[in-house]
């Protein structure tokens, strides 16, 4: 750790693996309402665990983000971040939010209330005094990183994450945009939903990921930049318009099909470019660098985000398919697939490189983080494949041939048994994540003879220990 | 081929689909001669406008490309 | 750290101007040429209905505005020559010349689309009119991004940056040529 600021990112990274854990505990538990429909019916209806789960995914993918920024941006810019005591004030603003979410999420104390009742827009269900709160808090680390990067040095990646950061920033307004007119309000809706996760998320995504390239493998900044500026002018290109994929069947004109097929078919390539970015650099570099599961995660990160986002999201963008699979179980498979494979893994990778650094250890070989790699995207990749399957069925017996909902919900419950075995190797792989980055002070696996060979002879070979 | 030239080429490559339309031409014969006129038009444009002709390789990419559109343009047009 | 010594040079390197807006080109090549592919598609549907709405378009007038296009880019190939040849004024005179055809055209463009609306054709009126209005209207935009384009790289009349303006411009050139046989005359 170069500079003494870098150091919020720890707060932010804890932060950010405890909500981790609780999003994949409530997973569990809605995977297993799945299975068995009366469960915990009274005391956590399905549709609180679901806003739990979701926007607990949201916070602590942000916060992760926020970290990413206040770890790498010294770094790039060679500066002290601006204000680390703003910076501790916006952690504690987003937990102070968490909490009164979850409250209200719970207790449903404030109904109707305009201040204080949740709202009931998916994923945006949070109180606006939250949303007000989130304003503020992004506001002072706008302020905060942009202070920074302006008084130092200014490069692709910080440039891209600004540019990410700020468009996230802003877009959430329109969460503050709630017509009458339920074709309008999500027509709105989709500026902060899609924008996001399509748009600026994605220039994060790649940002964070050159930075992390540029580390573990060594290979030029120059080259590392065209790059990012490539896959960002992609992501962009196609993921604007790429917002009519979701104005198929909301109410909006029908020429909405064609700019949505057309365009939301193109969002496949920037991801194909990340996926290839991440393995040409590898391929390219020479550097060993001896954080392995770093280098795992990002790798990982641009393969999985390519299927999950890139293939599945494929799988049912163009209208004429999407007018069968719309809100099915198939949404579901792409949703999980590409939330982990573009942003879970993104952030254990940063967190997998930072800790070490962060907690003044030498970077190890953190064999049970690699474990925690296989267990979990292992554990994703099947969830995604037994809900590719139950979205198959149920969109040719509900869609096709006309059955009732419920109906084929009890056709799919092999499938809902599966997922729930899936979230199970999620869970332990998730725990197992966790302990690996803050419990082991010393992880030593002694060389087997292959490693010792390597030692012994390849000078670029560097221990890991 | 100086600019110039290209240009010129243009106007005639544009004129003559323009008059094959006029002519009242259709069928099969119509759709491939106004799509290969249209594909030397874009070539042209690359080559020479763009100043793909410099770089062979990336320039016969593009050809190739455009080759394979227009052939599925053409399959479509004559489907209908 | 080690580098790679004697790296292969990429064909990239080969590729005349800036490398972003080749990114772009391809970009837009991509999403027309998907367009107008979904296009000949669903006039599959309904070949009859195709031609008849075909009727209304203004052939004439767009086989004119190709002439204008390509002139329009024949001007601004020129100005890259002379902003190379460090003759500025030449190059703006160039560049007010391509931007003055692309006005041209827009005019051309309008007259069509003012006489489809007088005739109370809309995007929903026929699927192909919801594809020509897309696809000629899409374009139309770029051929508005274009002129202002032009006027920007001007200014500072560096080669770099009005070779940059004039491959958008072509790009533009490049999209119609493909656009208009195929909504036009097929």
């Amino acid at each position: 750790m170069k500079y003494q600021s870098q150091k919020i990112a720890l707060a932010y990274f804890l932060v950010a693996m405890v909500l981790f854990a609780v999003q994949v505990s409530l997973g569990l538990v809605l995977g297993w309402i799945y299975v068995d429909g009366t469960f915990l019916s009274e005391i956590l209806p399905f549709n609180v665990g679901r806003m739990l789960h979701t926007n607990s995914l949201i916070v602590w993918l942000l916060l992760g983000f926020f970290g990413a920024a206040y770890y790498l941006i010294p770094e790039e810019s060679e500066r002290e971040i601006h204000s680390p005591k703003l910076a501790y004030l916006q952690l504690a603003i987003f937990v102070l939010g968490t909490a009164g979410v979850v409250v209200t999420y719970f207790f449903n104390l404030f109904e109707g209330n305009f201040l204080l009742g949740r709202e009931g827009r998916e994923f945006l269900e949070q109180p606006r005094w939250v949303k007000a709160g989130i304003v503020v808090a992004a506001l002072i680390f706008l302020y905060n990183v942009s202070m920074t990067v302006l008084s130092g040095k200014k490069t692709a990646i910080t440039n891209i994450l600004l540019l990410g950061l700020w468009g996230l920033a802003l877009l959430f307004l329109f969460a503050f945009v709630n017509p009458a007119n339920l074709a309008l309000d999500k027509m709105y809706w989709w500026y902060v939903v899609h924008l996001w996760v399509e748009g600026t998320w994605e220039l994060v995504m790649a940002s964070i990921l050159a930075f992390l390239m540029l580390k573990l493998t060594g290979v030029d900044r120059e080259v590392v930049e065209k790059w990012l500026y490539v896959i960002a002018a992609l992501a962009l290109f196609s993921g604007i318009l790429g917002t009519g994929h979701h104005y198929y069947w909301i109410g909006t004109p029908g020429y909405w099909q064609w700019i949505g097929s057309i365009f939301s078919s193109l969002e496949v390539v920037p991801f194909f470019a990340m996926m290839a970015f991440a393995f040409v650099m590898v391929w390219k570099g020479r550097r060993d660098h001896p954080n392995k599961a770093a280098l795992l995660w990002s790798l990982g990160c641009a393969t999985l985000a390519f299927f999950g986002a890139g293939v599945w999201g494929f799988l049912h963008t163009l209208h004429g398919v999407n007018f069968y699979t719309h809100g099915t179980q198939i949404t579901a498979a792409h949703g999980h697939l590409a939330f982990y494979g573009a942003y879970v893994c993104l952030n254990l990778a940063i967190i997998s490189y930072a800790m070490p650094h962060l907690k003044g250890r030498d970077p190890y070989n953190q064999v049970l983080n690699m474990a925690a790699f296989w267990l979990m995207s292992g554990g994703v990749v099947f969830m995604t494949f037994t809900l590719t399957f139950a979205g198959t069925v149920q969109t040719h017996l509900q869609r096709v041939l006309g059955m009732s909902y419920m109906e084929v919900q009890d056709q799919l419950w092999v499938f809902y048994a599966m997922r729930f075995g899936s979230g199970v190797a999620v869970v332990l792989g998730a725990v197992l994540f966790i302990y690996a980055i803050l419990v082991p002070r010393r992880e030593v696996v002694t060389p087997g003879p292959l490693e010792r060979d390597r030692l012994a002879h390849d000078a670029d070979h560097v221990a890991a220990e | 081929m100086t600019i110039t030239r290209a240009w010129m080429m243009l106007l005639v490559l544009s004129t003559a689909s323009t008059a094959l339309a006029a002519s009242g031409m259709h069928g099969a014969p119509f759709v491939v001669a106004v799509l290969a006129l249209a594909g030397a038009k874009a070539h042209i444009i690359l080559a020479r406008y763009l100043g793909l002709a410099a770089a062979p390789s990336i320039l016969a990419g593009f050809d190739l490309s455009l080759a394979v559109v227009l052939i599925l343009f053409m399959g479509l047009a004559l489907a209908a | 750290m080690t580098e790679q010594a004697g790296e292969r040079p990429s064909v990239l390197d080969q590729l005349p101007g800036e490398l972003m807006m080749w990114v772009l080109i391809v970009s837009e090549l991509l999403v027309f040429g998907a367009g107008l592919a979904a296009f000949l598609a669903v006039r599959i549907t309904d070949p009859a209905g195709f031609s008849e709405a075909q009727s209304h378009l203004h052939r004439a007038g767009a086989g004119v505005n190709t002439i204008v296009l390509v002139t329009s880019g024949w001007l601004a190939a020129h100005a890259v020559c002379a902003a190379e040849a460090g003759r500025a004024r030449r190059l703006r005179g160039l560049i007010a010349g391509a931007i003055a055809l692309g006005a041209v055209f827009l005019v051309l463009k309008g007259m069509e689309y003012a006489d489809l609306a007088a005739a109370g054709i809309s995007f929903e009126t026929h699927a192909f009119f919801t594809f020509s209005y897309l696809l000629t209207g899409f374009h139309a935009a770029h051929v508005v991004a274009g002129m202002v384009l032009l006027a920007v790289v001007a200014v500072p009349a560096s080669p770099r940056a009005v070779e940059t303006g004039a491959a958008f411009w072509h790009m533009v050139d490049l999209v119609w040529v493909l656009l208009f046989p195929v909504i036009y005359l097929l």
